[in-house]
C-alpha cells in the first residue's frame, strides 16, 4: 500500500530528526541553552485509556477548568487523547473539535489544506522530533461566519515521570468567525523527568476575531518542554495572543505571530514567571508580510530563586509591507539576587513608510514604591506582592477571561508566598 | 497621647540634615512646620515614617510614649502614624480601590466587609469631591498633582491616623483643589487626631487653622509660636527669620 499523505511528511521529519544532533542554542552574551541535562533515551510516550467524564481527568486539569462554562474540550495525557466533549450545537453548526489523529480519518482534505502549512520539520530536531512523532494532537475547525461564546479548550498534560509527549495542536477558525482558543499545559508536581514537544499552528481567515491563550504550569518537576507556536492571521483579521508561562525546568519556544495580509492586526501580550532552577528561552517574531497591518506586543517576566529567563522579541518586517504600524516592548523584574534576565528586543524592517518601535527593560522592585505602601501599613512581603502583581496586571488583564485571570493571579501569589524568603533578603539587602 | 520628637538628628549620605528637632503634637491638637526649602521640612516627616534613606544619628521618636525610632514604616503606620506624601509613589497595576482595601485590611484583625468598605469609600469620596470612577484607576499612575494630593487625603480619612502629617499637601494646588482639600482635613480633624501640616507657604494656614506654628532652618526649630507667627510670616519672609536667628546668634 502506498504511503499516505502523512506518512510521507512523518518520515520526512523522522529524516531531520535523525540527522540532526540535539541542539544547544547560544547567543551573544552570558546566555546558552543546553538540553545536556535531559536523558532523551530514557524518555518515551506513554498511553491511557480515555475517561468517560470530567470528574475522572487528572486532578491538575480538573483543578484548573474548576468547572467553567466550556464549548468544547479536548485531554491529552501522554499520548493519548482520553476526553474530546463538544457543544452539540456547535457540532450541528458544523465546528470540528476531536484529536488530529480522528480529523485525519474523518476530514482529510481539510487536514491536508492546512497542516504544516507555516510549521516545518527542518526546523529543528525538536520540530522534526513531534512533526515525526505525535500522537492524539487537537484539531479546531470553525466554520465561517459562526460566532463561539464559551472557550474551546485544549488541554496537554503530564503526570508521569519518564514521559515523552509529542503534540501538535491545529486551528482553523473560518472568515468571519469568531472564538477563543485556549491551550494548557499542565503537569502536577512529577518526581523526574519529562519531555513536551509540541507543534501549534493556527489560522485566522479573513475577517475572523479570535481570541488565543495559552497556559504553561509544568509544576515543579523536570518537564522541558521545546515548542514552536504559530499564527496566521488573513486579511483583515484580527487575533488576541496571551501566552502565560509558569513554570518547566527547561522551556525553549518560538512563538510567532503572522500578520500576513493587507489590514490583519495582531495583539500579543505574553507573562513568564520563573522560579528555582528553571530556565526559560522564549523567541518570539511578529511578521508582517504585508502593508497596512498592526501589531503591539508586550511581554511581562518577573524571576525569583536561581532561574534565568530571556526573551527576544524581533519584530520583521519584510520589503513592501508598508504603512505598518507596529510595537515591541519587554519588561522583567528581578526578584531574587541570584536569578538572571535578558530582554532583548530588536527590529528588522526591509521597507520604508512604517512605524516600528521596541524597548526593553531588566529592573528590580522600585524601594520607593515599597517604602509607600508600608507607610499605609502594608507588611513588606505583602508590599512587594502587590506590586509584582500590579506589574503583571496590564497582561493578565489582556486575557478578558475572568476565571483564567483568577487562576493565574493565584498561581503567582502563590509563587511571591514561597520565593518570599528570597524575595525579602534582596529586598532588604538593598 | 501624643506624637513626641526628641532631639533628633538625621543625616543622609554624608551630610547632617536635623540638628536636634524637638517636637511634640498632641492628640487633637493641628500643628503647622514651616519653614524655606531645604530647611529639612519634608526629612523630619520621612524619618518620623522610617524612610530606609534617612539615618538616625541621636534621638527619640515616640509615638503615644512608645519608641518607634527603629522600628519599621508599616509598624509606625500601624502605631497611628500616616503621612500624606509630597511625592506620592505611583503603583502600577493596583487600582486606588484595591490598594485602599489592603491598607484598610492591614491594621485589622479581622477583613472590613465589603459593604462597610463601600459606604466608608464612598461617604469619603463626596467629602473629598471626587468622581466614583477615580478608585478604578491605577493609584497615582498619569494623576495630576491634584489628583494626587486629593488621592493622599482620602488614604488619610480612610485609615483614620491617630496623628497625621502632611508633607507640602498644599504646593501645587490650584485654590480650588486647595479649598477641597482643606475641606476634607477640616473634616477629619478633631479629638482623636493631630495633625502636623508641613508646608513652605501660609495660604493653606488661612484655610486650615493652626493651634501652634514652628518654624524650621538650617536643621533646626528656630522660632515656634500661635497662629499669629505664620501672620509675621506672611508679612515679613524667611528672611526676617534669618536675620533674626543670625543676630541670635551673634
Amino acid at each position: 500500500m502506498p504511503r499516505s499523505w502523512l506518512e510521507e511528511k512523518r518520515a520526512a521529519a523522522l529524516e531531520v530528526y535523525e540527522r540532526e544532533p540535539i541542539p544547544t542554542w547560544r547567543r551573544s552574551g552570558f546566555w546558552t541553552t543546553t538540553l545536556r541535562h535531559l536523558r532523551l533515551d530514557e524518555l518515551e510516550p506513554r498511553h491511557y485509556d480515555p475517561v468517560d467524564s470530567f470528574e475522572a481527568l487528572p486532578g491538575v486539569v480538573v483543578d484548573a477548568l474548576n468547572g467553567e462554562e466550556l464549548s468544547g474540550l479536548i485531554v491529552q495525557r501522554g499520548a493519548s487523547t482520553i476526553f474530546t466533549a463538544l457543544d452539540e450545537s456547535l457540532a450541528a453548526d458544523g465546528v470540528i473539535l476531536s484529536s488530529l489523529e480522528q480529523a485525519v480519518v474523518q476530514h482529510p482534505e481539510l487536514v491536508q489544506q492546512w497542516y504544516m502549512k507555516r510549521l516545518s520539520p527542518e526546523e529543528g530536531k525538536f520540530p522534526a522530533a513531534s512533526a515525526a512523532f505525535w500522537t492524539g494532537g487537537a484539531f479546531l475547525h470553525v466554520p465561517k461566519n459562526l460566532k463561539i461564546e464559551n472557550p474551546i479548550q485544549v488541554v496537554y498534560v503530564i503526570d508521569e515521570p519518564g514521559t515523552a509527549q509529542y503534540a501538535h495542536t491545529l486551528g482553523v477558525v473560518g472568515e468571519f468567525a469568531e472564538c477563543y482558543l485556549r491551550e494548557y499545559c499542565l503537569a502536577p508536581d512529577i518526581d523526574g523527568q519529562a519531555l513536551h514537544a509540541g507543534g501549534f499552528e493556527l489560522y485566522c481567515l479573513p475577517g475572523s476575531q479570535v481570541k488565543l491563550a495559552h497556559l504553561q504550569d509544568w509544576g515543579s518537576g523536570e518537564v522541558y518542554d521545546i515548542s514552536t507556536k504559530r499564527v496566521e492571521i488573513q486579511r483583515d483579521a484580527h487575533c488576541g495572543w496571551v501566552p502565560i508561562h509558569l513554570g518547566g525546568r527547561l522551556t525553549k519556544q518560538t512563538l510567532d505571530i503572522v500578520t500576513a495580509e493587507q489590514g490583519s492586526d495582531m495583539r500579543h501580550n505574553g507573562l513568564y514567571f520563573t522560579e528555582g532552577e528553571e530556565h526559560l528561552d522564549l523567541f518570539s517574531t511578529d511578521l508582517h508580510e504585508q502593508g497596512n497591518t498592526t501589531g503591539d506586543t508586550v511581554w511581562k517576566g518577573a524571576l525569583t530563586g536561581e532561574s534565568r529567563a530571556s526573551y527576544e522579541g524581533l519584530i520583521h518586517i519584510v520589503a513592501g509591507a508598508q504603512n505598518t504600524n507596529t510595537y515591541l516592548q519587554t519588561h522583567s523584574m528581578l526578584l531574587s539576587p541570584k536569578a538572571k534576565a535578558d530582554s532583548i528586543p530588536s527590529l528588522i524592517v526591509k521597507t520604508d513608510n512604517v512605524s516600528a518601535s521596541h524597548g526593553g527593560t531588566v529592573g528590580e522592585i522600585d524601594e520607593e514604591q515599597v517604602f509607600y505602601m508600608m507607610t499605609r501599613g502594608i507588611r513588606r512581603r505583602e508590599a512587594v506582592r502587590i506590586l509584582v502583581e500590579g506589574y503583571f496586571e496590564p497582561v493578565i488583564g489582556k486575557l478578558e477571561d475572568p476565571p483564567l485571570e483568577e487562576l493565574v493571579r493565584e498561581l503567582i501569589a502563590g509563587k511571591i508566598a514561597a520565593a518570599e524568603e528570597h524575595v525579602e533578603e534582596y529586598v532588604s539587602q538593598r | 497621647m501624643s506624637l513626641e520628637i526628641q532631639n533628633l538628628h538625621v543625616r543622609t549620605e554624608d551630610k547632617e540634615i536635623l540638628r536636634g528637632v524637638n517636637l511634640k503634637v498632641e492628640k487633637g491638637e493641628t500643628h503647622a512646620l514651616m519653614g524655606p526649602n531645604g530647611s529639612g521640612k519634608s526629612t523630619l516627616a520621612n524619618t518620623i515614617m522610617g524612610n530606609p534613606n534617612y539615618e538616625v544619628t541621636e534621638g527619640r521618636i515616640l509615638v503615644n510614649r512608645e519608641e518607634v525610632t527603629e522600628a519599621d514604616p508599616d509598624e509606625r503606620a500601624r502605631a497611628g502614624v500616616f503621612m500624606a506624601f509630597q511625592y506620592p509613589a505611583t503603583i502600577p497595576g493596583v487600582s486606588v480601590a484595591n490598594f485602599l482595601r489592603t491598607a484598610v485590611n492591614a491594621r485589622r484583625e479581622e477583613p472590613i466587609k465589603v459593604k462597610e468598605f463601600g459606604s466608608m469609600l464612598r461617604a469619603n469620596m463626596d467629602l473629598l469631591h471626587i468622581d466614583p470612577d477615580f478608585t478604578k484607576r491605577y493609584l497615582n499612575e498619569g494623576f495630576s498633582g491634584g489628583e494626587k494630593k486629593r488621592a493622599e487625603i482620602l488614604q488619610l480619612a480612610m485609615l483614620k491616623p491617630e496623628f497625621a502629617i502632611l508633607d507640602e499637601t498644599d504646593s501645587g494646588l490650584d485654590i480650588d483643589a486647595l479649598r477641597i482639600v482643606s475641606d476634607g482635613v477640616n473634616a477629619l480633624r478633631g479629638p482623636e487626631m493631630g495633625t502636623l501640616i508641613i508646608t513652605h507657604y501660609t495660604r493653606i494656614l488661612q484655610y486650615v487653622t493652626p493651634d501652634y506654628v514652628h518654624i524650621m532652618l538650617n536643621g533646626r526649630i528656630v522660632r515656634e509660636g500661635g497662629r499669629e507667627l505664620a501672620d509675621e510670616l506672611e508679612e515679613k519672609g524667611y528672611d526676617w527669620i534669618r536675620e533674626e536667628v543670625a543676630a541670635g546668634a551673634a
